[in-house]
């Protein structure tokens, strides 16, 4: 299998030939969109309202299950440990697992070589299916690539035993070289990490005998010819991004077992279940029916669970123990052994006129993957395909990436995606480019970014004919104008003492809202006799408020309250199938399969409301819980419905909704961020007073979940700004072991965010709705930068900003 | 080992060993809305009132605590009775994932008992071991502030983050204060 020749950069793989394409092809601006789709604020029971979070009674009494508060449950759990390997690069000469197996309380000792060790290729990034990333990995390794590899692992009686097998497991290593500066890996006689027959599925752009896993490139237009004319000046910009943490709360957790029907089932915290049970059956050669992944509670993700981190070393040890095994991550595997952000330089040139018209943006980034290739083409294609979409205007746009491997844990998926990355070079270059030119750096982007019945060519640029988008709707002027005020643009106090001064810096971006025609999900309804509903969706809730999201759309829909739907979702024995959460995709795709299911279960409701009522179903409207006629004014209940439906003399039915939907669309988001700073030009120390972000995300389904989402994420960005990250040593040894080693910033730390919230209508989104959660991490970093240099003079392009940046940029300067 | 506890008003005799972690122990016998996020006393998620007093339970030894009072966040309000900190993070959409929040309670009932009527600086203090991925501790920060107000009877000073209903909050808080506390 290959993905070689069908390289698609925003995540997906191919365009499905199954599919009718040819209907989006031409991009109407006027989108078919049902009128129910378009209600004015007034008409809107339960959308846009701020709806209690659906599990929020049982989070704030302790009462939430999350994957390890399943221990309780089975008596003989098995606690799992794994051994990692000790050195950057080499191969396991020896391993002596006699101690270990000696110990009481131990149930299993696996290896590489264990029967029940899967020895297939596979990679652990939750995509669609062939996934766009190589299969370069093992569950356990011989060839280990970073500190931290998977070696061995054990399950014993509790947590201690396993960790004290786990210790008593002697491994001797066969050492390699090793490469940890992604540069010095791109160079011909840097040590090669892989060897060309330990990758299958190889990606586009693969060069392993220089470390690169791939290479994209796409361009619209003439860039070099744009670059090389008489009557443009040419800048160019360097920048370089953090290696951030997840760091969600909980851990990564997996409990499995083998049911009494012989069925394997996963309780574990994931954001992508269906892609998991697909990758184990891979791995383990079991059917994908007998695979049952159930996600609990989880106690966020980020990216960092949109893959299959640790799920298959359980499933291993349960095999093999032949009793239920858990495996809960140490906080330091957390940091050393699980998925980062890539950590990223990123080039950024522009051609730009005397009078300020941009002729051509070429951005280049060079990707530090680390020591597996997991979503690293994908990632790499949108630090292009989300922000240079924005100036949308450019005729001339080019973006290139070469991916590279280094003996460092392995990267992966992470709110943003690229996009933070890319926003970061994009809207600092810009900013640096309007103050040569000596042009208001919002009007100089005013010129050039998108707006409603602009053909986005850009993002169709890495994805060939007819991946370009159409945009129907786009809130960015009201952005800026609510951010600046907010801000205090133009408009703000400078400090009494002469060596501190203060200044404010903007920055823009745009996202996408799912990944374009690479996408399913699915729901269905179930009504109760008594009027009230189950819910079931594939879409996955991993603490974003999304089972509240798709209660209120459904609830909209159904004309019931909130509270008469119940939602199970993620269950993959239960809940229809699911891409699962990730590029933005939740409320759109999963949301839109959920309005479908109701506007089904709807129809049949209407039905039977027709027959009580004695009017024809043209007539009639649900709402307040209630059939109604428009007409007569004469209703019937949700629940007299449900027990005719159930229990009627001349005709009966259960009635059932059902929803699935995928779309070419992939409508972007925007947002405006503001940050208001003081610098101390002597020590150059800085103070950031306040940051708001004004985020157009069409129409809210529940606008308190979505301002937490905007300023969760802008908390995020807001850490790429002046956090250090994961840093290692020179031995390539991770030097943040624990959250006491990882500088981010708490709530002291934390300046206010103040979140806005700009309505427009997505006619391509349920309800209006477009994504919220990621545009928001992208934009603190070049505000930031930017309010820096505004205030003091200095250009800070390597993140994080600190006072030592600052004081020496500032002694350079003098 | 034998060591006796009273957890949530009720007196419990656990085995243990004396150097098992009071989280664990805590865990075993049910409490699991004491969260580990850490490994060892610093994210916040284990919070828990020893003798009226916010602590980490993961940081400290069962033994340590042999004898004491331990509130959790289970004996502060229930799901048809939520306390009106408890009220005030589900108002103001302070609760995302959920995993820190027991943790934040916990600590922000002890902050409330001491300082009634904390500043937002106080509040950003008094949290600050609590460590929270999700929110940018924007909405807890004004939550925990509501909470003050509500505790305070002083319902005019909600914000617009939720629909606050004053009178109701604090007739929960008399009914909770006999049955919880």
């Amino acid at each position: 299998m290959s993905n070689e020749n069908d390289p698609k950069p925003d995540g997906g793989t191919a365009s499905h030939p199954e599919q009718d394409v040819t209907e989006f092809e031409d991009h109407p601006l006027e989108w078919d969109e049902p009128e129910n789709n378009n209600l004015a604020p007034d008409e809107r029971a339960s959308v846009s309202q701020s709806a209690e979070k659906d599990d929020d009674p049982k989070l704030v009494t302790g009462q939430a299950k999350y994957t390890a508060d399943y221990e309780k449950k089975f008596p003989d759990l098995a606690h799992a440990a794994v051994v990692r390997s000790d050195v950057p690069h080499g191969r396991v000469a020896n391993i002596d697992t006699n101690d270990a197996e000696e110990m009481d309380g131990v149930h299993a000792v696996l290896t590489p070589w264990s029967d029940e060790t899967p020895d297939a290729k596979y990679t652990s990034a939750g995509q669609s299916y062939p996934e766009p990333s190589p299969w370069d990995m093992n569950v356990l390794n011989e060839h280990v690539r970073y500190i931290g590899d998977p070696v061995a692992a054990i399950a014993a009686d509790d947590a201690e035993t396993a960790r004290a097998a786990a210790d008593a497991i002697e491994v001797e290593y066969e050492e390699n070289d090793y490469v940890l500066d992604p540069e010095e890996a791109y160079s011909e006689d840097a040590p090669q990490i892989f060897g060309d027959d330990e990758v299958e599925n190889k990606i586009v752009g693969h060069d392993y005998s220089r470390n690169r896993m791939s290479q994209i490139e796409g361009e619209i237009g003439d860039v070099d010819g744009a670059v090389d004319r008489d009557d443009v000046h040419v800048h160019e910009t360097e920048w370089e991004t953090i290696r951030q943490s997840h760091a969600q709360i909980e851990k990564h957790t997996t409990l499995a077992y083998t049911d009494e029907d012989d069925r394997h089932v996963l309780v574990t915290s994931t954001q992508v279940p269906n892609h998991t049970r697909r990758q184990l059956a891979h791995l383990f050669d079991i059917p994908i029916r007998d695979i049952r992944v159930s996600k609990p509670r989880v106690g966020g993700g980020f990216g960092g669970k949109q893959a299959m981190v640790v799920e298959p070393i359980p499933l291993a040890l349960a095999l093999a123990a032949d009793r239920p095994v858990i495996y809960e991550a140490t906080r330091e595997e957390e940091f050393a052994g699980m998925r980062s952000r890539h950590p990223m330089k990123v080039r950024a040139r522009t051609a730009v006129t005397d009078d300020g018209s941009i002729e051509a943006i070429d951005l280049y980034a060079l990707s530090n993957t680390g020591a597996y290739g997991s979503h690293g083409m994908t990632v790499a294609g949108n630090v292009g395909s989300k922000p240079m979409p924005l100036y949308s205007k450019v005729p001339n746009a080019r973006f290139k990436a070469d991916i590279v491997h280094t003996n460092t844990p392995q990267t992966g998926a992470m709110r943003g995606y690229g996009a933070p990355q890319g926003t970061l070079a994009l809207e600092g270059h810009l900013d640096e480019v309007a103050r040569d030119l000596d042009l208001d750096p919002i009007e100089f982007r005013k010129r050039h970014y998108m707006e409603v019945g602009d053909l986005d060519e850009i993002a169709g640029m890495m994805g060939g004919e007819g991946a370009e988008r159409r945009i129907r709707s786009c809130g960015l002027d009201e952005c800026i104008e609510r951010g600046m005020d907010a801000i205090g643009w133009g408009d703000i106090d400078q400090p009494d003492e002469e060596h501190r001064h203060r200044g404010i810096g903007m920055a823009l971006s745009a996202q996408g809202t799912g990944v374009a025609g690479d996408e399913l999900g699915a729901a269905q309804l179930m009504m109760n006799e008594d009027g009230s509903f189950h819910l079931h969706v594939g879409g996955v809730d991993i603490g974003t408020g999304a089972d509240t999201a798709f209660i209120q759309i459904a609830a909209e829909v159904l004309g019931c309250p909130e509270t008469d739907i119940v939602i199970k979702s993620s269950d993959t024995d239960v809940t229809p199938f699911d891409y699962g959460a990730y590029a933005s995709s939740t409320t759109y795709i999963s949301g839109m399969a959920v309005k479908k299911a109701a506007e089904d279960a709807k129809e049949r409701i209407l039905h039977w409301g027709s027959k009580l009522l004695e009017e024809p179903e043209a007539n009639l409207e649900t709402g307040d819980g209630e059939v109604y006629s428009e007409e007569t004014g004469e209703s019937v209940s949700l629940e007299e419905i449900g027990y005719e439906a159930a229990y009627g003399h001349d005709e009966r039915e259960h009635i059932l909704g059902k929803g699935t939907h995928c779309t070419e669309e992939s409508p972007p988001p925007f947002a405006a961020q503001f940050a208001d700073v003081t610098v101390d030009e002597e020590t150059g120390e800085f103070e950031v007073n306040k940051l708001v972000v004004a985020v157009d995300c069409g129409v809210a389904i529940n606008p308190g979940m979505a301002e937490g989402q905007v300023e969760g994420a802008n908390h995020m960005s807001y850490e790429m700004a002046v956090s250090e990250g994961i840093t290692f040593d020179d031995d390539g040894r991770s030097e943040v072991t624990s959250f006491g080693d990882y500088d981010w910033p708490t709530a002291s730390e934390t300046p206010t965010i103040e979140s806005i919230l700009v309505e427009t209508h997505e006619p391509t989104g349920p309800f209006g709705a477009k994504s919220v959660a990621e545009v928001p991490t992208n934009t603190v970093p070049p505000a930031l930068s930017n309010a820096i240099r505004e205030t003091v003079g200095v250009r800070i392009t390597d993140m994080p900003i600190t006072p030592e940046k600052i004081r020496a940029a500032l002694e350079d300067d003098e | 080992m034998q060591f006796s506890l009273t957890v949530n008003g009720e007196s419990l005799d656990i085995e243990a060993a004396p150097d098992d972690d009071l989280a664990s122990v805590l865990r075993r016998e049910g409490y699991t809305g004491v969260k580990c996020g850490c490994d060892g006393g610093i994210c916040g998620a284990s919070k828990v009132l020893i003798e009226g007093s916010a602590e980490m339970a993961c940081g400290k030894a069962v033994q340590e605590a042999d004898g004491a009072t331990i509130q959790t966040i289970e004996g502060i309000g229930s799901q048809d009775e939520l306390h009106p900190i408890q009220q005030a993070f589900v108002d103001h959409f302070a609760v995302q994932c959920g995993f820190c929040i027991p943790g934040m309670i916990v600590q922000t009932k002890e902050l409330l008992e001491e300082t009634p009527d904390p500043t937002e600086a106080e509040v950003r203090e008094a949290i600050d071991d609590n460590l929270c991925r999700c929110t940018g501790y924007q909405k807890p920060v004004e939550a925990i502030l509501d909470a003050a107000a509500r505790m305070n009877g002083d319902g005019a000073v909600a914000t617009d983050g939720g629909t606050p209903s004053a009178p109701n909050a604090c007739e929960g808080t008399e009914r909770n204060g006999e049955t919880n506390e």
